[in-house]
């Protein structure tokens, strides 16, 4: 196949090299783009708690401030829709564990789906 | 001379403090969220857009108005060294001094908070139509003469005779237009009302009063607005000194 000269210049491949990962990153972002965090949260010795609040901030400039709050099923799992932020904190409170570690969480587009790769852990353990 | 850029790109991966002692010549724990958090944090794609039309705009123009005015300096007609006399002085005067008449006239053209207001000042630039009347001045007479007994009119012998052979004073002046309208901060700053028409070095103005910190998002912000003028200069970097230096010796 012969390539046009014009076709075969810099100014041609560079941009249209650009071009073709600009939209590739852009069909990505619009796959993965559901605005769904989940993760799982435990206690000290890594058995799941049931039925902690878990608490979404996201962050404007500066500030974190609170945006959602959920609660964990039987296996400590929790699942939060319609995040559109880049920017997350997630924590976790239960009755007689006190509050876990302040996870931040940062996403490299707003509203990506995300599955925690480490649980929420709490320092104390289940009785 | 890399040694500032490094410093830059390096804060903008890691979030150590600039003024850090002592300091590592490596990033600690590096990423590339600060660049997320400056695309999200203000309109930056919005930003990007308006510059993106200013210099196009701005890098069009000096390329047809100054080829224009080249040529015709380049032809030898009636005060044309009174003419090359008063370009050379006016290259003297800063555009600080010229700021209120200019912003007067914009306004009287209606052209406030718009993209052609905010390109006027730099659709044509003096130091590059010197570049193209070297670059013209370099072409043989006789290939012109050629062209004119050939029938082509003036605008032809330009376009068809003049401009292909002076690449290199195309590629200076997309150069120099461009990064002079990319990083023009002045002139935008006093004609645009709009926060929507506001360019990038306007953008970090205001990213710089929300984030008052010397860490990293603000030198992410920092390279992501050098960063086409970067990409330009180096994908003409060749043309452009070969441009720059055509004329500047005899013989």
């Amino acid at each position: 196949m012969i390539v046009p000269d014009w076709l075969n210049h810099r100014w041609v491949i560079v941009p249209l090299a650009m071009l073709t990962l600009v939209l590739a990153w852009n069909g990505y972002v619009a796959v993965n783009s559901g605005g769904k965090v989940e993760g799982q949260v435990v206690d000290a010795a890594g058995r799941p708690v049931a039925d902690a609040t878990v608490i979404l901030l996201d962050r404007h400039f500066v500030m974190h401030n609170e945006r959602q709050r959920t609660r964990t099923d039987s296996r400590g799992h929790f699942l939060f829709t319609g995040n559109d932020n880049h920017s997350l904190q997630l924590e976790a409170e239960a009755a007689g564990l006190g509050r876990s570690e302040r996870r931040l969480v940062r996403l490299w587009f707003r509203a990506q789906n995300v599955r925690l790769a480490e649980p929420l852990q709490f320092a104390g353990r289940l009785p | 001379m890399l040694l500032p850029f490094y410093w830059v790109l390096k804060t903008a991966i890691s979030n150590e403090n600039i003024y850090a002692y002592p300091p590592r010549l490596l990033p600690e724990s590096p990423h590339l969220f600060n660049f997320v958090d400056v695309w999200y944090f203000i309109p930056f794609p919005r930003y990007l857009l308006n510059s993106l039309i200013v210099s196009a705009l701005v890098v069009v123009c000096n390329i047809a108005l100054n080829a224009m005015a080249a040529y015709a300096l380049s032809k030898s007609f009636p005060g044309r060294r009174a003419v090359l006399l008063l370009f050379l002085s006016c290259m003297l005067i800063p555009f600080q001094a010229t700021i209120i008449p200019a912003y007067l006239i914009t306004s009287k053209l209606g052209l406030l908070n718009s993209y052609l207001g905010l390109a006027l000042p730099l659709l044509s630039t003096i130091v590059c139509i010197f570049v193209f009347k070297a670059a013209f001045e370099a072409v043989p007479q006789s290939l012109i003469d050629a062209a004119r007994i050939d029938g082509l009119a003036d605008r032809h012998i330009i376009l068809r005779v003049l401009m292909p052979l002076s690449k290199a004073a195309i590629a200076t002046n997309i150069v120099l237009a461009f990064i002079w309208s990319w990083n023009a901060f002045l002139w935008p700053l006093i004609i645009t009302r709009d926060p929507n028409m506001q360019t990038l070095p306007l953008g970090l103005a205001r990213f710089l009063s929300y984030l008052e910190d010397t860490t990293g998002a603000l030198y992410a912000f920092a390279v992501m607005v050098l960063a086409p003028s970067i990409f330009v200069f180096l994908m003409a970097q060749k043309e452009f000194i070969r441009g720059l230096t055509s004329g500047a010796t005899k013989g």
